[in-house]
């Protein structure tokens, strides 16, 4: 659906973006990660079209919706004239129909006539993407739209994103909240100004740290560790009631384990997949890199 | 032109919220009006002394007593009009300087607004955008062209010698007000919208954009010190002038409409 080819940006010697590639692809949520001056938005306008790539190309099917940083609505307009403007920019038709369903679909419709300086931050950011999703783009580009937002405004605007995801738009997102990526995003790009990884959440955490399973104890958990290591399993952590144990599957490794540890006496508490947090992914590939 | 509609639209409804941005213009213009006033009527009133006693003004006498329309003038009459007349270009001036903030903060307003960079995401040109903005700025300096001038005809009407209004309705001084004034206007504030989209200060633009009002103020003291006359050729060619010069700007800020220079380097 959109198609990044080996996209370079300089400005004067500053190499801002440095080939990369990568797709958007219908109904998925792409999470563009990266440190402050990474290229996030410098990639996001190149995609959008804003900026021209100092080589590379960008293949788009279809138009793009590009929710800006910031909401930028027009504050002494109502909500209603800002997506007016809008509507007529995209050349829609009839007008009031289509800032009607945008405003529906953001549910917004009921602060149409109030002008946009008095609204909420969470309530311009809706605003802000009805108005990116107006000419329904197939494709949206979301630059930190959670930011500065409180809890519960940011929990409604990726509620929406997930909407737009069930509805078949590739949504690429471009953030810092890496527990929003973590509950929401399909894909995962790490970005220094080169690319350093794409892929899923959780391959990139099997790829860093690789599969472990946690196993809490109803005793001290050390007393156990020595019992799997004959058996395949060397990289064994305790920690109080907790053992960590590096494993190729999880699934498969569990039932074995467990079967093991009964055997040697230990009271079962819980067993479960051990999961790095995102957080702890991301520093470790800017680490690396 | 529905997307220069839109933005124009846009523009005049935020400025129709912001009416405080026209006060300046307003005193402007009401100085300009009240001023010749002062000079032709007030001003003789309170010295008790009649404009056709003073030998100042005897090139004005012979001028107007020559012309179809003010011929029939008395010499008091004859003075108040070509007074009237001459302060017709600072008049026309006067709308043109009051709206030069508005031209001004066109474009760097949308960008210290943050509102400009989804503006740009839209198929929007640069052409459509520019014209847009030079076309807000224009609007509300017509429209208070057309008042002042009315205002400043019925006041003639109403104060000055039988008759004198009648000068003020000549072809001439109508080509000066709606033809020279819209030109010079346009040209100012495209100058005006050129500057704020390459500056990052609305206040450099302003007083850039206030460059193209020096030529028409040096226009009106040439004219009243009477090194100069408007002359219906004289009109004529300065309306073809800034024709010509209204074309090369929009050319110009066109070009010097650098996208990427504005999303990339705005603070």
């Amino acid at each position: 659906m959109l198609s990044a080819s080996h996209l370079t940006r300089r400005f004067g010697d500053r190499l801002a973006v440095d080939d990369v590639s990568f797709d958007l692809r219908p109904g998925e949520i792409f999470a563009l990660l990266g440190p402050n001056g990474a290229g996030k938005t410098t990639t996001l306008r190149m995609l959008a079209g804003l900026i021209a790539p100092t080589s590379g190309t960008v293949l788009r099917e279809g138009g793009i919706g590009f929710l800006t940083e910031t909401p930028g609505l027009w504050e002494r307009l109502t909500v209603r004239q800002n997506l007016t403007v809008y509507a007529r920019l995209h050349g829609l038709t009839p007008v009031d129909r289509a800032v009607d369903e945008a405003l529906t679909a953001f549910g917004v419709l009921d602060r149409a006539r109030d002008l946009a300086a008095q609204l909420s931050k969470g309530l311009k950011q809706r605003v802000a993407l009805a108005r990116a999703l107006l000419h329904k783009p197939p494709i949206v580009l979301l630059d930190e739209p959670t930011a500065g937002l409180d809890p519960q405004s940011a929990r409604d605007v990726r509620e929406l994103v997930l909407g737009l995801r069930d509805r078949g738009h590739a949504v690429l997102l471009c953030t810092h909240n890496l527990d929003e990526v973590e509950r929401i995003a399909d894909r995962v790009a790490v970005l220094r100004g080169r690319l350093i990884a794409v892929d899923t959440p959780g391959a990139l955490r099997a790829r860093m740290f690789g599969a472990r399973l946690r196993v809490v104890t109803a005793q001290p958990a050390a007393a156990f560790a020595g019992l799997l290591a004959p058996h395949g399993f060397a990289d064994v952590l305790a920690e109080g009631e907790t053992l960590s144990i590096a494993v190729d599957d999880p699934a498969a490794a569990a039932p074995r384990i467990v079967r093991l540890l009964v055997d040697g006496g230990a009271g079962i508490v819980s067993v479960a997949a051990e999961e790095q947090p995102l957080e702890q992914v991301y520093l470790r590939l800017l680490e690396e890199r | 032109m529905s997307r220069v509609l839109a933005v124009l639209g846009k523009d005049l409804a935020d400025l129709r919220q912001n009416p405080a941005i026209f006060i300046p213009a307003l005193l402007v213009a009401a100085s300009g009006i009240v001023m010749p006033f002062f000079v032709a009527i007030i001003v003789p009133y309170v010295a008790g002394e009649r404009l056709a006693d003073s030998g100042d003004f005897q090139v004005a006498l012979e001028m107007y007593r020559e012309q179809p329309g003010t011929r029939d003038l008395d010499p008091e009459g004859a003075i108040q009009a070509w007074l009237f007349q001459q302060f017709l270009v600072m008049l026309m001036l006067a709308p043109t300087a009051a709206s030069m903030a508005v031209a001004a903060h066109s474009v760097i307003g949308e960008k210290q607004a943050r509102t400009l960079e989804p503006l740009l995401a839209t198929p929007i040109t640069t052409f459509e955008l520019l014209l847009a903005k030079v076309l807000a700025a224009l609007v509300p300096t017509l429209l208070l062209s057309v008042g002042c001038y009315v205002i400043y005809v019925a006041g003639i009407a109403m104060f000055a010698r039988p008759g004198v209004y009648a000068a003020l309705l000549t072809g001439r001084s109508l080509a000066v007000m709606f033809l020279l004034g819209p030109l010079a206007a346009l040209a100012a504030l495209q100058l005006a919208v050129c500057v704020s989209s390459r500056v990052n200060d609305p206040r450099s633009a302003q007083q850039l954009g206030a460059l193209v009002i020096l030529p028409m103020a040096g226009l009106f003291v040439a004219q009243i010190s009477g090194a100069f006359l408007l002359t219906a050729a004289v009109i004529a060619l300065i309306a073809l002038v800034l024709a010509a010069v209204n074309a090369a700007l929009m050319k110009t800020a066109i070009a010097l409409f650098d996208r990427e220079s504005i999303l990339t380097r705005w603070k």
